[in-house]
């Protein structure tokens, strides 16, 4: 019972099913909306049918990638591998091991699906065939009598490699998840920001790590410059200076890199400075407002207990009397605001760059508008064991499917009067195309095709 | 689009579907001479397509990366190239664009149906891993591709062997049994680039994203399709699927490459992967 299990645990048939299932799960995730992924559809959907979302949820099917049908299906994955591993450990090394029991005899070897034989021309002899086929990248064991020859001899390694190196993301990607912290923050030009953890954003909120510290960075921000040409935002460059005084540049693609840590450009928005004035210029109240309104929404700040509600216009235009923006690109940046007091609307207006408006006695001015930022705080360890497991499955899949073995055997001797080198060869994988390689290169070594 | 463009665009479509109707007419004519002559047509749509993509370049700066339309172009021409120095290697082959011609045809009318406007190059495409992960992507596409023409190919021709009379038009491939093994051989080659596009993507996605993997759905089709096609390569090597099998599991396979390219974005609007171009 034990050994049938153990080699259902262990078989390639099982290995098949497991990829087939997960693939399964993962298709799944894309249809059923993931609570962590997509949190407002989620939320929309489980408003709408609370019912049909609480039985997903029940089976874990709203958070898939990591529910418990998944982790199973994952640790089988990997349980099956290391069994899998295990089993051809022996058989890589006896594949790999130059062992003179390989020398057999060219015309009754079986396994070798290629057979031929070539007449020797004069002069060539033992060493030069030798020596030509090392050239090609043959390793030559024995001697002209009989010898074997394998190219790429130690590929079955890559075999092992490929697999370990999942084995590297696993454990690269286990340590990220418990020592990953995740969090946003938003700056303006000219703040400072010390790894408070306070200062990250509630919604949403910092994901602690379990594991080790938080980001260690402190920082302060010199200068943000956006780049939008014809709507696309095409760069942003965001100098930062840290507490040794060093500068670096941030942009999208380019975050800052310092203790495990990443801090990365996710969101521009502006930061008016206002001040609002009574009638006799008297300063009521004034501070750097945080506005998302780049994507054309509407934002809201208070000011002097007056709400106002605000859009941007970044090339602000008048189209049938409507405020419209011609393009993304800041050539006339106007915002325009409506002012409430106590719920009722008391007045509308424009206040461009740098400018004012006025209204029932009041003086709203504009001084100045830098940009805020938000940015992206990621720390996690283990990522340079996550990136060595991609660099070996990538070597490793190179490694086992383009430098696939080729053996020959061979054999110089006297066949119907002449001095021939008799030959038989087999490749991994390929036969009719592994055919037209040795009759290339034996073909070559003799100059002289004289196929059977 | 910009005027040269569209006009190279409309060639390269029309030769495409002249050539696609000349392989068709060899293989149910059973006129295997058309096939070289129609090999030519073929290149001259390329060259046709090169041209467009160079008028693209001109007007936008950078080459077509993204977007639906961008990929049907730029992916259509790197299938088309696989295609034809495949044929330009072994001349048995040319047959094989019987399957990618009419492929790469669709791909550029649903293409042209897409948005083809000019734009700047959005700013979170401008980096080195852009080239290594779209070029990877392409590649493997062009060579999933080959493997499901030399797929159909395999079909039609064990079919027409096993007729009283076989179409003549077949005689012009190689072997079933070296078509077999090209299917195997363009399934790795596509299997190999698709590891180095995955890897080089999840580098990229952390410095973009801040997460080398987050689930995206172009994400996890990728590795759905990169699944599939490691089963397929499991099954060759470990269950000895040859053949017939082969030729289906390459056919089929491809569709889950033309849905995370093609597929994904239609029906998921919460992709990372849609770049903001317009």
């Amino acid at each position: 019972m034990f050994t049938k299990l153990y080699k259902f645990l262990s078989s390639l048939r099982f290995t098949i099913w497991l990829i087939c299932l997960l693939g399964v799960i993962f298709a799944a995730g894309l249809w059923v909306p993931q609570k962590r992924l997509l949190k407002t559809i989620y939320l929309d959907w489980q408003q709408k049918s609370p019912d049909l979302v609480a039985f997903l949820d029940s089976f874990g099917l709203t958070t898939i990638y990591t529910s418990p049908i998944t982790v199973t299906l994952w640790l089988l994955f990997f349980l099956n591998l290391s069994l899998v591993l295990w089993q051809r450990i022996p058989v890589i090394k006896s594949r790999i091991v130059l062992s003179e029991s390989k020398i057999v005899d060219p015309e009754s070897a079986g396994g070798y699906p290629f057979h031929s034989y070539y007449p020797l021309p004069d002069g060539l002899n033992e060493d030069k065939i030798f020596a030509a086929l090392r050239k090609h990248g043959f390793t030559i064991l024995g001697n002209g009598n009989m010898f074997y020859g394998v190219k790429n001899r130690l590929s079955p390694i890559a075999f092992a490699l490929f697999h370990v190196s999942f084995f590297l993301i696993l454990f690269g990607g286990i340590i990220g998840v418990y020592t990953e912290f995740r969090g946003y923050v938003e700056l303006a030009q000219g703040e400072t920001f010390q790894g408070e953890l306070e200062r990250y954003k509630d919604d949403p909120g910092p994901k602690l790590p379990e594991i080790g510290s938080l980001p260690d960075v402190s920082f302060t921000i010199k200068s943000i410059v956006p780049r939008v040409v014809r709507n696309t935002p095409t760069g942003i460059s965001i100098m930062l200076v840290d507490s040794r005084g060093k500068s670096h540049e941030v942009g999208i693609n380019v975050p800052y890199n310092t203790n495990h840590t990443s801090v990365m450009f996710k969101h521009l928005g502006v930061a008016p400075l206002f001040i609002l004035k009574d009638s006799s210029g008297k300063e009521i109240g004034g501070a750097y407002m945080k506005l998302d309104v780049l994507k054309g929404g509407p934002d809201h700040f208070t000011l002097g207990g007056l709400l106002f509600a605000t859009r941007f216009y970044p090339d602000y235009a008048l189209v049938d009397g409507k405020p419209v923006t011609r393009s993304m690109e800041f050539n006339n940046q106007v915002f325009v605001i409506s002012v409430e007091r106590d719920g009722k609307k008391i007045a509308e207006g424009t206040v461009p760059k740098n400018g004012t408006m006025t209204f029932e006695g009041y003086r709203l001015e504009m001084q100045e508008m830098p940009f805020w930022v938000r940015f992206y705080v990621n720390k996690q360890r283990g990522l340079s064991i996550v990136y060595t497991g991609f660099a070996l499955a990538t070597i490793g899949v190179i490694w086992r499917l383009l430098f696939f073995r080729r053996e020959i055997i061979g054999s110089i001797r006297e066949k119907e009067g002449q001095l021939c080198l008799v030959v038989a060869g087999r490749s991994e994988y390929y036969k009719s195309l592994a055919e037209d390689e040795f009759v290339k290169l034996f073909s070559g070594i003799v100059r002289k095709t004289d196929e059977r | 689009m910009a005027y040269w463009e569209t006009i190279f665009y409309l060639v390269s479509m029309v030769i495409y579907a002249l050539a696609g109707g000349g392989f068709i007419y060899s293989f149910v004519f059973k006129n295997p001479r058309v096939v070289s002559k129609v090999t030519l047509l073929v290149l001259f749509g390329f060259i046709a397509q090169t041209a467009a993509i160079l008028a693209r370049f001109n007007a936008t700066g950078h080459l077509p990366w993204s977007g639906h339309y961008e990929y049907a172009l730029m992916g259509g021409w790197f299938i088309i190239a696989g295609t034809l120095f495949v044929g330009w290697q072994n001349k048995q082959l040319q047959g094989l664009a019987v399957g990618t011609v009419p492929l790469v045809l669709i791909m550029l009318g649903y293409g042209y149906m897409q948005n083809p406007a000019l734009t700047p190059m959005a700013a979170s495409l401008k980096t080195i891993w852009l080239y290594i992960h779209v070029y990877f992507a392409w590649l493997s596409f062009g060579g999933y591709s080959l493997a499901m023409a030399a797929g159909v190919v395999f079909l039609l021709k064990q079919k027409s062997e096993a007729q009283e009379v076989p179409n003549p038009s077949y005689e012009r491939f190689p072997s079933l049994g070296r078509l077999d093994e090209l299917i195997f051989r363009y399934v790795v080659f596509g299997f190999i680039t698709d590891t180095i596009m995955i890897s080089a993507g999840a580098i990229w996605a952390k410095d973009l994203w801040g997460s080398y993997w987050a689930w995206d759905p172009v994400e996890t089709w990728s590795l759905i399709s990169w699944l599939i096609y490691g089963i397929t390569i499991h099954l060759r090597v470990t269950f000895g699927w040859r053949e017939k099998r082969l030729a289906w599991l390459a056919i089929a396979a491809l569709s889950t490459v033309i849905i995370c390219f093609f597929g994904v974005n239609l029906v998921v609007n919460t992709s990372l992967h849609m770049f903001q171009v317009r």
